[in-house]
């Protein structure tokens, strides 16, 4: 079991930091990563955001550049 | 989860999608993606670009005409001229790669017109806003959201596409709806 990956801290970003990264970085550059229900992702998401859902994730990591910066909600 | 997996910068949004105040977007991850292959060459990108472009200036023209408040016509004119400069930036862009140069009427006959920018048609977009707008207010809302939508599907088109040069365009026009997006969010603080 590696454990470290549940105890890596990661920033948080407050709405305005977001909002600014996101217009300050083209949207290949960066991954926006949506891990709520389709449900929720249909009826409101950030734009550009990809969806995973939480219990996918560690199945299809696969499928995100860990050399972008990931914003996560 | 993220960090222990070599990913080397994670944020995580503080308060979700709650506390996005920004413009959002609606629908299925492959919602407008069927207009698009994933197989298209870098023209075929900026035909189908432009025929979003028309579409939804076209949708402005009809609203602007079904208006009652002048204001409300005049806005939704500009917004219509708006569409017409990124229509003239992809047109442009068509001829600077295409081998053959083509008059914009020739470029034009080449487009079909299946849906507004963002990939959702008239009916959609008027039954999720409403058609009774009558503040200025409400028209940049409704400007603004059908560019967040279309935001949105560009981006998403960016991870289907497989040509180089077609995500490069994908990605420019995205870039250029981030910043028409801006700027109306700037006309809708003047109000």
């Amino acid at each position: 079991m590696k454990w470290m990956q549940f105890f890596t801290p990661a920033k948080s970003l407050d709405f305005n930091e977001t909002e600014k990264f996101i217009a300050n970085h083209p949207g290949d550059e960066i991954t926006i990563l949506d891990v709520r229900q389709l449900s929720e992702y249909k009826e409101s998401h950030i734009p550009g955001a990809n969806l995973i859902p939480l219990p996918q994730l560690s199945d299809r990591l696969g499928e995100l550049d860990p050399q972008k910066p990931v914003l996560v909600y | 989860m993220l960090s222990g997996k070599g990913f080397q910068k994670v944020f995580n949004v503080s308060g979700g999608i709650k506390a996005w105040h920004a413009k959002t977007a609606i629908g299925p991850q492959d919602l407008g993606l069927d207009l698009f292959t994933g197989k298209e060459e870098p023209l075929d990108v900026l035909k189908v670009a432009y025929s979003l472009e028309q579409g939804l200036r076209e949708f402005y023209l009809q609203m602007g005409k079904e208006a009652e408040n002048p204001k409300i016509e005049d806005l939704f004119a500009k917004l219509s001229e708006i569409e017409v400069k990124h229509q003239m930036s992809i047109y442009i862009a068509y001829n600077d790669i295409s081998t053959k140069e083509v008059s914009k009427d020739e470029f034009e006959k080449m487009v079909e017109i299946k849906a507004l920018e963002g990939g959702l048609s008239t009916r959609e977009y008027l039954e999720l806003f409403g058609s009774d707008l009558d503040s200025e207010t409400q028209v940049i809302s409704l400007a603004m959201s059908i560019e967040a939508q279309a935001l949105d599907l560009y981006q998403r088109l960016s991870l289907k596409v497989g040509n180089r040069q077609s995500r490069d365009i994908i990605n420019k026009i995205a870039k250029e709806e981030k910043a028409h997006l801006a700027s109306l969010g700037k006309l809708m603080d003047s109000l």
